[in-house]
């Protein structure tokens, strides 16, 4: 391993130990305290809030917005096959993939999908500059978190093509930005899943969600 | 606005730094400034200014967070947009956080992560509250309440001569042993009024009475503690809150009733039903239930009758926030209004994903605010003139007061109910014995046991 790589195992530390820190703070401050008699199924309202409640059809924030919701769902899940690929890659020289066509294929057709993630990444981010209705709700931190990500999916979209041209940069970004998602907007990754508890738990309690079927 | 103090200052950060659960600390961490739950949210649809993004009132409470309880915001304020709390911003507050907010939780819903405006706009009330920089307008009304036991001040005497005059007016026409019973120790039911009932919707009680009396109930109403209202859920004392929740709670023990029902008021309700238990640290040592719930056992348990012809014009409803999305009464409402109406249509949207009236989170009581209230209900307006609805429905005191002016403002030519004054409409009374053996038989129903 290269002193690059070891810098990025730290990052990872650094990283997994404040998200499980963010995970264990809110673990110990407790699920909310009620006593008001209960009316519905916490159970069903929480596989709703995590399910259906997600999906377009129910959110005006997606399906008054395709462009974006669809840019940033992209944009997510190209994030997280560049996490997954930083993984894989600790154990796999990107350079074995070559020695294998269906791998090697597999490489070129996921560096093609980041390039779209990223076209839907910088999407994002000058829809923040432009909007002033969005711009005036950002901080320096919504900028920086976009730029961050967006920039690790370059790099891992290089590196998958080019590994030994771009092993330095990717990992020297990967150790960046794993610093960096604790302490920014980017700790959504913890956030938002007890966010949807919440929610669960809040509209399951008083029988609102999942909403009833109005014949 | 004069300086804040230190003192004022702490308090109002302690209630960032010292959270019950987990629940504050998810919401002020969640948002990611995307910016979609702008049109949800209808004082940002109707006006178009950016201060009324629900993101742009939930940062102004999350900046001060940031600023004083997260190591990033200490340390680089302006990378986060770590606020200071001081003079702009408190005004800030005071002016976004109780005159540009119902707290309906529309936004909620449609929010891409699922932060809870709603919730954090109320801890910001709370903030405000605990420097004591709550408008005197909405303040006056809890105070009016803490000190008359009705947040509108009407004297016993005058309540009396309401309530003695719609007897009256029940007895002429069914008889002397219909009756609206006061004070009466021991009955099963202890109903409770929103004050505007008294003060300027009597009719709305004589069609409770009906309902009661064609149930053959056994009921009554406390002089002392008849109100639904909890303006403490809205002036983020809660505090207040609980010694308003506390005096009703007492008043049920003191009754010796079996049964809390709720009058037709969205925020009382939820007050009552919801938040009380957790105001007073306690469960409750009796039964709580909303009038449309109750209103739907005696029609599944045929102790009323209704005649769905008597009611002819075409109806549509107006979901209150705090019953529907924010309560869980979707369908026990269109239950209700359904067997009682002929003839019925859906606003768009509705139930859960409804507009709110633009009444809510205090906005009637302040006053300060009524232009922008006004305008912020034109969705209503707009959602109630598509329907082609004659009649609206709403359970709910608050919701009918800001419809009537809604409906001067932009001249809908409508007419506004509550359910129990649909109901009665619709009342067929037989005064049988058999009535009263349903009303035996369903004493053991689930909202009366202990
Ligand atoms: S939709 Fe939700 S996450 Fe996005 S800005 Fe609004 S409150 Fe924040
Ligand atoms: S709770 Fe209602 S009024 Fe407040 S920001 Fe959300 S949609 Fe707007």
């Amino acid at each position: 391993m290269w002193w690059y790589q070891y810098l990025s195992l730290a990052a990872l530390f650094v990283c997994i130990s404040a998200c499980i820190w963010h995970f264990f703070r809110l673990i110990r401050l407790g699920k909310p305290k009620e006593l008001s008699e209960k009316s519905g199924s916490i159970m069903r309202a929480e596989v709703y809030s995590y399910t259906t409640a997600m999906l377009p059809a129910q959110k005006e924030s997606a399906y008054l917005h395709i462009p974006t919701y669809v840019s940033g769902i992209l944009f997510h899940i190209g994030t997280f096959i560049c996490l997954f690929l930083f993984f894989v890659f600790f154990f796999v020289d990107p350079l074995v993939f070559r020695d294998w066509l269906i791998l090697a294929m597999a490489l070129l057709l996921i560096s093609l999908f980041l390039i779209i993630s990223i076209v839907c990444g910088l999407f994002l981010f000058f829809k923040r500059i432009v909007l002033k209705k969005i711009r005036t709700l950002s901080t320096l931190d919504d900028y920086l978190s976009n730029l961050l990500t967006t920039s690790f999916q370059l790099v891992t979209a290089f590196y998958l093509i080019f590994p030994e041209e771009a092993v330095i940069y990717y990992y020297i970004l990967a150790s960046i930005l794993l610093l960096y998602l604790p302490v920014g907007k980017l700790r959504h990754v913890v956030y938002f899943f007890a966010a949807r508890y919440q929610l669960g738990f809040f509209y399951g309690w008083r029988n609102s969600w999942p909403p009833k079927k109005q014949k | 606005m004069e300086k804040l103090t230190k003192s004022q200052i702490d308090k109002a950060i302690a209630l960032l730094k010292m959270p019950v659960d987990s629940k504050l600390v998810t919401h002020l961490n969640a948002c990611v400034h995307c910016g979609l739950c702008a049109k949800s949210c209808m004082y940002y649809k109707v006006t178009k200014e950016n201060k009324f993004i629900p993101a742009r009132k939930v940062d102004l409470v999350a900046s001060l967070y940031r600023r004083y309880c997260t190591l990033t915001g200490k340390v680089v304020p302006f990378l986060v947009n770590a606020r200071e709390l001081d003079e702009e911003m408190a005004n800030e507050m005071i002016d976004m956080l109780f005159g540009g907010c119902t707290m309906c939780g529309r936004c909620v819903k449609h929010c891409s992560i699922g932060v809870d405006i709603a919730y954090v706009v109320h801890v910001g009330r709370r903030m405000l509250a605990a420097m004591g920089l709550v408008p005197e307008s909405l303040q006056s009304t809890v105070d009016m309440a803490l000190k008359t036991g009705n947040n509108m001040g009407i004297p016993t005497e005058d309540f009396v001569d309401t309530i003695q005059w719609m007897e009256e007016e029940l007895m002429d026409e069914y008889g002397k042993e219909a009756c609206i019973p006061l004070n009466e120790q021991g009955r099963k039911i202890l109903y409770t009024l929103n004050p505007r009932e008294p003060k300027f919707f009597p009719l709305s009680i004589l069609a409770m009475a009906k309902i009661f009396f064609a149930a053959k109930e056994s009921w009554t109403i406390s002089t002392n503690m008849y109100d639904v209202t909890n303006y403490g859920l809205f002036n983020g004392d809660n505090e207040q809150a609980k010694q308003i929740a506390k005096r009703l709670h007492d008043e049920v023990i003191q009754m010796q009733s079996r049964l809390l029902v709720l009058g037709e008021c969205g925020h009382g309700s939820r007050a009552n039903r919801w938040e009380a238990p957790n105001y007073l640290s306690r469960p409750y040592e009796f039964g709580v239930v909303t009038v449309v719930e109750l209103i739907n056992e005696y029609i599944r348990g045929g102790r009323i009758t209704l005649d769905k012809s008597l009611n002819q014009e075409l109806v549509t409803i107006h979901d209150p926030c705090n019953l529907v999305r924010n309560g869980g009464l979707l369908s026990e409402i269109r239950f209700a209004v359904k067997h009682a109406v002929s003839d019925f249509v859906e606003m768009t949207p509705c139930g859960i994903d409804n507009f709110c009236c633009g009444g809510g989170g205090g906005q009637l009581s302040m006053s300060e605010y009524n232009e922008r209230r006004l305008q912020s209900g034109k969705i209503k307006a707009d959602q109630i003139l598509a329907t082609g609805a004659k009649v609206v429905i709403t359970p709910c005191h608050n919701c009918v007061d800001q419809i009537t002016q809604l409906n001067h403002t932009y001249k809908l030519g409508i007419k506004i109910k509550t359910i129990a004054e649909i109901v009665a409409d619709a009342l067929v009374i037989n005064n049988t014995k058999n009535n009263e053996k349903k009303n035996n038989e369903s004493d053991n129903k689930q909202y009366f046991q202990i």
